[in-house]
C-alpha cells in the first residue's frame, strides 16, 4: 500500500487568485524518497506544510497508510520535519533539542538518553550532545534537525529545502549524507527543494511542479530523459526546444516510436517519441547530445554561427546562432574539432538524441 | 625603458601612500566628528542627571533641621536615621512589594496583547497598536482621576455591584493599596506591551512549528517554547514597570488618599511638606540602592537566559 496519498489536495488562499495548490494527486510508496522539485510559488512547499498539518487544505484528502488524516492536528501526526532554517530550539542544548520529540511521546528518561545518542550517532555529533545549538555549524545544525526528526520514528520525513542555507561544497556532502540515512532508516520521504540537481542526486521519484500542478511525476531518469511537458524539459537540465510538425511515424520493437518532423526553416529530421503522436508537437535535443562541427565549404544541413562559447574545464558549451534560433552545445574539451567565436558550424543530431516531448504545442 | 619603469613605479606608489595617509586622516576627522557630536549629550546628561545626583547625595550627608535650614555638615546621622526606623523599613518593604505585584500583573495582562500584536498580520495593525498605545496621550494625572471615579465607594464598580446585589457595603478600592496597584497596572500596561513586543518580533513562528510536528500540543508549544524564548523581552518589561512604578508618585499619593505611603510619597512629603531635604535625599538613596538591586538581578537573568 501507498504510505502517502494526496487526493485532489488544493489550496487556495484567498477568493479570485489562482489556487497555491490545484487538486493534487500523488502517491508515495513506502521507503521512498520524493522530491517536490518546482521554481518558487508552484506550491511545493504550500503541499508539504499541508501534509505536515501546518496549514489547512481548501479541498482535498490527505491519506497516510490508507486512513484518512486531513483533520488530524499537527502534534498527533508523528511525523518529523526539518525546516529550511532548521528551527532548532536556540534555549535548549544538543541533546534537548533531539530528545522533545521523546519527551513528548512520553518516554523514560533512560529510553531517551539511548535513542538520542543513537540519532546523535548516526548522524556523526555524538561528541557534540552537550553544546547549546548555537554555538554549532550550519551543517551541524543541519544534522541535529535532521536527527531530531527522525528520533522519533516518524511516519514521514518531511524536509523542507533543507539543503539552501549551506554552501555549495557542504551541500553535497549533505546531499549524499540524507540520502544514505534515509535509506538505513527506510524514512518514506517527502523533499521540497528547487535545485534539480538535488532532486536528481538523491530522489526516488520527482514530482515536477508548475503553478500548483504536478507537471510529471517520474524516476530521476524518466523526468530528465522522458519528459512530458517543455516546462519539465526546460526545468530539468538544459534543453534546445523546437517546435515542429509531425509528418510520418513508424513504430520501433521496443514500443517507442521513430518520427519524421518538419522542422520550420531546417527542413524534415528524424526522432523519438511515444507511440501515437502527431500533429504539432516540442523537439528535445539536450545540448550535449547536439553535434556541432565546423561547416566545411559546401556542407549542407543547418549552419550557423558560433556567436558564443563558455569554457567550463571539463567540457565546453558552443552557443550557436542560426537564424532566430540559438542552439546550445556542450561537448568534451578533449573532443576534436574546436571551434572560436565566429567559426560558421553545421548543427546535426541523430534520432536518437532528440525526442518528441507528447505534450501538446498547439493554442 | 627603465625611465618608464621609474615612471610607472612612482605613479604606483604615490597614490597609495597618499591614499594611506589619507585614510588616517579621515579616521582622525571622523573620530572628532563622533566627540562633537556627543557633547550636547554628554552636557545634557552632565546637567540635568548627573550633577543632581550628585548634589541629592551630599545633600544626604547633611543634617536637616526640620523647618526647611539645611545644616551643611558631613554626618552619616541622617541616612541612618530611615534605616533604624522600623516604620521606613515597611514603607521600603511596601514600595518594594507594590513594584513586585504591579509588575507582575502588568506583564500577566500585557503579555496577550503584546504576543498578538506582535504576530498578527491583520491590515488593522497599525490601529490596534495605535489603541493599544493610546492610554499615552492622556497624563498619568487624568487617569489617575479616572480611576478614582471608578474605584470610590460611589464609583462605577461599588455602585454596580450595590445595583446588581453582589454587595452590601461598598468593596474600599480606592483610598487603598489595591487601587493604587488596579490605577497603576492600567497606566503602565503600553510601556509593558512594548518592551515585550520588541522581544517577541524575534521568536520564529517556525520554532512553534517544528515542536508541533514534534508533538508538542498547543500548550505545550507555549510553555516549553514561545514562552521561554519570550522571557528576556518579559523581563525587560518587568523591570520598565517595576521601576516606573516604585518611583511614581502621583498614583499612589492621589489613589491611596493618604493611606498608601511609598517611598516617593514620603520623599515628597519630606521635600515640600517638612522641607527636610537632607532627609528626603536619605530617603531616594534608599530609592536608588533598591534600583540597583534590581537591575542586579535583572542583568545576572538576562545573562543566564541569553547565556
Amino acid at each position: 500500500m501507498d504510505k502517502l496519498s494526496l487526493v485532489g489536495l488544493t489550496k487556495q488562499y484567498a477568493q479570485g487568485i489562482a489556487p497555491a495548490v490545484d487538486r493534487l494527486d500523488m502517491s508515495v510508496e513506502e521507503g521512498h524518497l520524493v522530491s517536490l522539485l518546482g521554481p518558487s510559488g508552484c506550491g511545493k512547499t504550500t503541499t508539504l506544510r499541508m501534509v505536515a498539518g501546518l496549514m489547512d487544505p481548501t479541498a482535498g484528502q490527505i491519506k497516510v497508510d490508507g486512513t484518512d488524516i486531513t483533520n488530524t492536528p499537527v502534534h498527533k501526526r508523528g511525523m518529523g520535519m526539518v525546516f529550511q532554517s532548521y528551527a532548532l530550539f536556540p534555549h535548549m542544548n544538543v541533546h534537548e533539542n533531539v530528545a522533545f520529540g521523546l519527551q513528548m511521546r512520553k518516554k523514560s528518561k533512560s529510553q531517551q538518553d539511548s535513542l538520542v545518542k543513537g540519532a546523535l550517532d548516526m548522524v556523526q555529533l555524538g561528541h557534540l550532545s552537550k553544546r547549546p545549538v548555537k554555538a554549532l555549524s550550519g551543517g551541524q545544525q543541519q544534522r541535529i534537525a535532521l536527527a531530531r526528526a527522525l528520533v522519533v520514528e516518524p511516519t514521514l520525513l518531511l524536509l523542507d529545502e533543507p539543503l539552501s542555507n549551506l554552501d555549495a561544497k557542504l551541500r553535497e556532502t549533505m546531499r549524499t549524507e540524507i540520502r544514505q540515512i534515509q535509506q538505513r532508516t527506510r524514512a518514506t520521504t517527502l523533499f521540497v527543494t528547487h535545485d534539480q540537481d538535488e532532486a536528481l542526486a538523491m530522489s526516488d521519484r520527482i514530482a515536477v511542479m508548475n503553478g500548483g500542478l504536478i507537471e510529471q511525476f517520474g524516476s530521476p531518469t524518466e523526468v530528465y530523459e522522458r519528459p512530458r511537458t517543455r516546462f519539465v524539459a526546460n526545468f530539468i537540465g538544459r534543453a534546445n526546444l523546437l517546435t515542429v510538425t509531425i509528418r510520418g511515424e513508424e513504430t520501433t520493437p521496443n514500443g517507442d516510436s521513430r518520427y519524421a518532423v518538419d522542422v520550420p526553416g531546417f527542413g524534415v529530421h528524424h526522432a523519438i517519441g511515444e507511440a501515437g503522436l502527431s500533429g504539432v508537437r516540442t523537439l528535445l535535443v539536450r545540448p550535449h547530445r547536439l553535434s556541432v562541427s565546423p561547416a566545411a565549404p559546401g556542407s549542407d544541413g543547418i549552419i550557423g554561427t558560433v556567436e558564443a562559447l563558455s569554457y567550463t574545464g571539463d567540457s565546453v558549451s558552443y552557443s550557436v546562432r542560426v537564424g532566430e534560433h540559438l542552439f546550445t552545445s556542450e561537448r568534451l574539451t578533449s573532443g576534436p574539432d574546436r571551434m572560436s567565436q565566429g567559426d560558421r558550424a553545421v548543427i546535426s543530431w541523430r534520432a536518437n538524441d532528440a525526442l518528441v516531448l507528447p505534450e501538446s504545442t498547439e493554442e | 625603458m627603465s625611465a618608464t619603469q621609474t615612471l610607472a613605479s612612482v605613479e604606483g606608489t604615490g597614490p597609495h601612500r597618499a591614499s594611506g595617509e589619507q585614510e588616517r586622516r579621515t579616521k582622525k576627522r571622523n573620530r572628532r566628528i563622533a566627540l562633537a557630536l556627543v557633547i550636547p549629550g554628554i552636557l545634557g546628561i552632565g546637567v540635568t542627571f548627573l550633577f543632581p545626583l550628585v548634589y541629592m547625595i551630599r545633600m544626604a550627608f547633611n543634617e536637616g533641621s526640620g523647618n526647611g535650614i539645611v545644616v551643611e555638615t558631613f554626618t552619616f546621622a541622617t541616612i541612618l536615621d530611615p534605616l533604624t526606623d522600623s516604620y521606613y523599613w515597611k514603607v521600603t518593604f511596601d514600595t518594594f512589594l507594590m513594584g513586585l505585584v504591579v509588575g507582575l500583573l502588568c506583564i500577566v495582562v500585557s503579555y496577550p496583547i503584546a504576543l498578538f500584536l506582535s504576530r498578527t498580520q491583520s491590515k488593522w495593525m497599525g490601529l490596534l497598536l495605535a489603541a493599544a498605545l493610546a492610554p499615552l496621550l492622556t497624563s498619568a494625572v487624568v487617569r489617575t482621576y479616572g480611576w478614582m471615579v471608578l474605584l470610590g465607594d460611589d464609583g462605577l464598580v461599588n455602585s454596580t455591584l450595590l445595583g446588581v446585589g453582589l454587595i452590601d457595603s461598598p468593596i474600599r478600592m480606592a483610598n487603598s493599596m489595591s487601587g493604587v496597584v488596579i490605577g497603576l497596572v492600567e497606566i503602565f500596561m503600553p510601556y509593558a506591551i512594548l518592551a515585550m513586543m520588541s522581544g517577541f518580533g524575534r521568536i520564529s513562528t517556525q520554532l512553534e512549528e517544528a515542536a508541533g510536528s514534534l508533538g508538542a500540543n498547543k500548550a505545550k508549544v507555549f510553555f516549553r517554547v514561545t514562552f521561554p524564548l519570550s522571557l528576556p523581552g518579559v523581563l525587560t518589561a518587568f523591570l520598565l514597570v517595576f521601576v516606573l512604578s516604585i518611583s511614581t508618585f502621583v498614583t499612589p499619593r492621589l489613589l491611596g488618599g493618604g493611606v498608601v505611603q511609598v517611598l516617593a510619597t514620603e520623599i515628597y512629603d519630606q521635600a515640600t511638606g517638612l522641607l527636610n531635604w537632607p532627609f528626603a535625599a536619605a530617603l531616594a538613596l534608599i530609592l536608588l540602592v533598591l534600583f540597583g538591586a534590581v537591575i542586579s538581578v535583572y542583568q545576572a537573568l538576562i545573562k543566564k537566559i541569553g547565556g
